[in-house]
């Protein structure tokens, strides 16, 4: 997971995009027009950022069928820590 | 002379890998800016590298033919290599720009 995390934020052209994402779950889980209203990003890019994030397990969602509400999983819990480390970078 | 077909291919390859290294440079030299992490400092290394292995692979099909045209064995093993490097650059820049 910590890889995982260092590879999708730091590595890749979406990264910063991604870091911005979990940074507004960590506030609230949202669904992805919110993500897209909070982040100033259209909707298809939120939810292809947010599928990548599912597939490496960071993000999950609810079962609504309409207006899925995605929060960050337990297991990214216990990597905080490195999120942070990233976006402490980030703010430099 | 001539560059005989199985050079022209090889050297068409290393040039289709140099423009997709451009924007796989691009955008770490970006995310290297912005995180300053040692993962895209390596990345970054390795795909200047990378760039650099296929610019002079591109001047030594133009410029020492008669080294490659004698023997056709030759000419394919080279444009075999080409081909698997043109592969996994494809595929790392495919994740990459997701």
């Amino acid at each position: 997971m910590e890889k995982a995390l260092w590879y999708l934020l730091t590595a890749t052209r979406g990264g910063a995009n991604r870091a911005r994402i979990i940074d507004a779950l960590s506030e609230r889980p949202m669904n992805a027009n919110e993500l897209a209203q909070e982040l100033d990003v259209g909707y298809k890019t939120i939810r292809h950022h947010v599928e990548l994030l599912e597939e490496h397990d960071v993000v999950e969602s609810g079962d609504e069928s309409y207006a899925k509400l995605y929060f960050l999983t337990d297991r990214f819990d216990n990597y905080r820590d490195t999120f942070e480390q990233i976006v402490a970078q980030m703010d430099e | 002379m001539a560059m005989g077909p199985l050079i022209t291919a090889a050297a068409a390859l290393a040039g289709l890998n140099v423009l997709l290294l451009l924007p796989l440079v691009g955008v770490w030299v970006r995310n290297f800016t912005t995180f300053r992490s040692g993962l895209v400092g390596g990345l970054l290394t390795f795909a200047v590298a990378m760039l650099v292995e296929n610019a002079l692979a591109l001047y030594f099909f133009f410029s020492m033919q008669s080294f490659y045209a004698g023997d056709p064995h030759v000419q394919q093993a080279v444009l075999v290599l080409r081909t698997v490097q043109f592969v996994a650059i494809a595929v790392l820049s495919y994740s990459t720009l997701r």
